[in-house]
């Protein structure tokens, strides 16, 4: 038995899990319809994809939701787990799901699929057959990722740094590399049965003035460490920054990289999608100012020539929003993606020339770190500085690297810490900012950039 | 001789020692009325004299551990991040001081191995007085070293004799800068083992240096799966004769503070199965659920008095529950574990071969379900070849 095999065994024999049969969900992945995977959606190339968020306690409600959801056209749906779940802490899940039950009340804020089980889970999987899109935060995911795809679910988001970064203080970040391992590991193996599982990293970071460089950086290095281990479909992802140019130009350099780093090592052959998440930072209370921004975000996404957009609310701002503003979102972006026609090409060559030399410095970095395997040169550059992301509660984050916006909202980086941002590029970055002004004006306009889209 | 390549490996315990060649290892309960070197030479004299001595590698927990108290300034940063180098480092800690009420604690008669001054980051000075030093005056210590604010080092050093002053625990950002502390912690430690007289005679048969077990052993954790079928997070006892050690993945504490080293180490000095066995027994009893766990062993209180196999093998299966209590929720200490998410408990050390695997999980599923009234259960993994201190030695 293989030493992965041996590693599944133990964790499947959690007391959470109702006898997991390994022979009988291969045999369900082998013969499972071409339409839940994403993967052969993306393949098609018809249109870009639409996803909303959503995850509720109860299989009723998850139920009632995608209904919604299918009604308004969606093309993926998701999943979104609760935060016990997220945290394996999976008796307080278990606890929360009966209290939800009993008392028609809300107790956990996702699915907690873990304590569904992938059997009840698979029955609501097939019968809507459609993909369905894992969107968690977990550093050790690996019992949810088992339970997902064998839940029928071919679409699993994170990875080690964009599902540890952002959310975790001190979960240590070489652990989280191991068992994202383990998780590549069965996603690749699932993916010669059928078509391939498809891995999404998780552009958005900390989604506060995080510039482009770091971003694709860490899209490039998850998608590596996911293609090394055999996965056959990736997408990298980025959010809405604040300006559209440099969201066309993040988008361009983004797919450029991918493509040049996924051959230079071999592994050209794997399919790469680029996702848009529509605006992540905080959103107009004013919901009829946040159906503006979910539009303009569609707008730019197909600027950017994604191939999936991910949907937020007019519910946004003030809490879980409801079936139906979530259905809203996606028939109104399904209605805006139609009506787009004509759209202009944009290119800045001069942006995208010194963000393809901040990527690539950044990278050459990483690769010159003495470690002997990639996650080890990821870990000792993220510990080091030489991958710095903004705002990060995170420990082992060096949060030297300061940004702030330029007269058109683009992000600049104004001290760049140890991340080795070449010197030309510096300079650029820094002669698009107003730097006269004193430390504290430049202090209140981060602090007030958290409200940028407020009104 | 053997090959040039081949290495001997030794371990010297206060109860057993092991010795491993490659082809074969063998464990020796020790003659106390004998020099170490002489036991090892009269059991093993064969097998050390087909070795070089620089194909001879000897690690020893033999009671080891340095004793430390610490005095600080807040219980959040300074005393928090110092009590985790400490541990860490394998020192057991007497007291942590708060400087504020310096004068609200009495000064321990016993003499402190070493005593650790920490307390702000490098922005901020004077933050100590000569209250300190009336304090230090009285205390019976052997060193001290000073890692607090750079701005304070000097004064700190003028009034403090034989003072060490290293970097800052804590950074500008309020993150804990370990290196330094721990590196001279485990210096220490290191020349106390080595300081030991009988220790030192072992020397004659190794010109390599002797390190400490637990840190041989925490070392090969990262490499760990390559030698026995373990998942993370797990945590290793290691239960000998005078002390219990207990490494753990990060994972699993709510409180990490470190970005090094995937695995942190306690040592629980008075819990072992022979040297240190009437202060296990003692622990024992004042355990509410050793009654009941003896019943489930089919044994009374009486075992306590008895020398025979049995007693052993049950004070064993008392030690790993104890262990397991101090790491949980049940006893609030240094650290508690989240033993709900642990997949593996891995036991090595001499334990191994008194235990069998029934045995141990029939403790483990005892302690999940008193303690913790849980069904969860995590994979027994007995280390009976050692292949983890071995593997330690080779890293």
């Amino acid at each position: 038995m293989s030493l992965l095999q041996e590693e599944r065994e133990i964790i499947l024999s959690n007391e959470y899990v109702d006898s997991f049969d390994f022979a009988e969900v291969s045999e369900f992945v082998s013969n499972a319809s071409k339409d839940l995977f994403i993967s052969h959606h993306f393949a098609k190339r018809e249109k870009m994809l639409v996803q909303p968020r959503g995850g509720f306690p109860t299989y009723q409600q998850q139920y009632a939701l995608y209904e919604y959801f299918v009604d308004a056209n969606v093309d993926v749906l998701p999943l979104t787990i609760d935060s016990n779940t997220r945290l394996n802490d999976y008796a307080t899940a278990k606890k929360m799901l009966r209290l939800s039950e009993e008392n028609d009340m809300d107790m956990l804020n996702g699915y907690p699929l873990v304590t569904h089980g992938y059997r009840t889970t698979r029955k609501m999987i097939t019968h809507f057959d459609k993909p369905v899109s894992l969107r968690h935060g977990t550093p050790d995911a690996r019992l949810l990722i088992e339970t997902a795809i064998a839940s029928g679910i071919f679409e699993i988001e994170g990875g080690p740094i964009t599902y540890l970064l952002p959310y975790s203080k001190n979960f240590p970040l070489d652990k989280a590399f191991l068992y994202w391992k383990y998780v590549e590991r069965v996603c690749a193996n699932y993916s010669e049965l059928n078509e391939p599982i498809n891995r999404e990293s998780f552009g958005p970071l900390t989604a506060t003035l995080v510039p482009p460089s770091i971003t694709i950086v860490i899209q490039l290095l998850e998608m590596l460490l996911s293609l090394e281990e055999g996965v056959k479909s990736f997408s990298v992802s980025f959010a809405q920054q604040g300006s559209m140019n440099q969201d066309i130009v993040t988008g361009a350099v983004l797919k450029k990289m991918a493509k040049h780093y996924a051959e230079e090592i071999d592994c050209g052959d794997a399919a790469i999608n680029l996702v848009y998440h529509q605006w992540m930072g905080a959103f107009p209370t004013n919901q009829d100012f946040a159906d503006q921004l979910i539009n303009l975000s569609t707008v730019i996404a197909s600027m950017v020539g994604a191939d999936k957009i991910i949907t937020k609310t007019r519910q946004e701002a003030t809490g879980i929003p409801t079936k139906e503003a979530n259905a809203k979102t996606v028939a109104d972006t399904q209605y805006c993606l139609r009506i787009l026609n004509g759209l202009p090409s944009v290119v800045d060559e001069e942006e995208e020339e010194m963000l393809t030399l901040q990527v690539k410095a950044i990278m050459e970095a990483v690769f010159n770190d003495p470690a002997d395997t990639l996650w080890r040169k990821v870990f000792n550059s993220i510990k080091n500085g030489v991958i710095d992301v903004p705002f990060s509660p995170h420990i082992i984050n060096q949060n030297e690297m300061i940004t702030i916006r330029d007269a058109g909202k683009n992000i600049r980086i104004i001290e760049r810490g140890n991340v080795p941002i070449p010197d030309r590029c510096y300079e650029y970055e820094k002669s698009q900012c107003d730097l006269s002004k004193d430390t504290t004006s430049i202090v209140n306009d981060i602090i007030h950039d958290i409200g940028i889209m407020q009104w | 001789m053997v090959s040039q390549a081949e290495k001997l490996l030794i371990d010297v315990g206060s109860t057993y020692f092991k010795v491993c060649t490659p082809t074969s290892i063998e464990q020796h309960f020790r003659d106390f009325n004998q020099d170490i070197l002489d036991d090892l030479m009269s059991k093993c004299g064969d097998t050390i004299s087909r070795f070089d001595k620089q194909d001879v590698h000897i690690c020893s927990s033999a009671n080891g551990g340095l004793s430390t108290l610490i005095i600080g300034i807040t219980n959040s940063f300074s005393l928090k991040y110092a009590t985790n180098i400490a541990f860490n480092s394998g020192i057991n800690i007497i007291d942590t001081i708060l400087f504020q009420n310096i004068e609200d604690y009495s000064v321990p008669s016993d003499l402190i191995d070493v005593v650790i001054v920490v307390g702000g980051v490098d922005s901020h000075s004077n933050l100590y007085s000569e209250k300190i030093f009336s304090y230090l005056d009285q205390l019976n210590y052997s060193n001290a070293v000073f890692v607090g604010s750079t701005q304070d080092s000097q004064s700190m050093r003028d009034n403090i004799e034989n003072l060490v002053v290293l970097p800052n625990i804590i950074d500008d950002k309020l993150h804990i800068v370990e290196e330094h502390l721990k590196d001279y912690l485990t210096n220490l430690y290191q020349q106390d083992i080595e300081g030991k007289e009988e220790i030192k005679h072992l020397y004659e048969i190794t010109s390599n240096q002797i390190l400490s077990t637990p840190y041989v052993v925490n070392r090969a954790l990262p490499h760990i799966e390559t030698r026995v079928s373990v998942a993370n997070p797990f945590i290793l006892l290691d239960i000998g004769g005078a002390t219990t050690d207990i490494h753990y993945s990060k994972d699993l504490v709510d409180e990490n503070i470190v970005t090094e080293n995937e695995y942190d180490r306690l040592v629980f000095k008075r819990l072992g199965v022979y040297k240190s066995r009437q202060s296990l027994i003692l622990a024992a009893q004042s355990n509410e659920f050793v009654y009941e766990l003896l019943l489930h062993l089919g044994v009374t209180e009486n075992i306590y008095n008895e020398q025979t196999d049995k007693a052993t093998k049950i004070l064993m299966q008392l030690a790993i529950f104890l262990v397991l209590c101090k790491m949980s929720h049940y006893r609030q200490s240094y650290v508690n574990l989240r033993l709900l998410q642990i997949n593996s408990i891995v036991l090595t050390g001499g334990i191994t071969k008194v235990l069998s695997q029934d045995e141990v999980e029939t403790i483990i599923a005892f302690f999940y379900r008193k303690i913790l009234s849980s069904g969860h259960n995590p994979v027994a993994v007995m280390d009976s070849n050692y292949d983890i201190w071995t593997l330690g030695t080779k890293v």
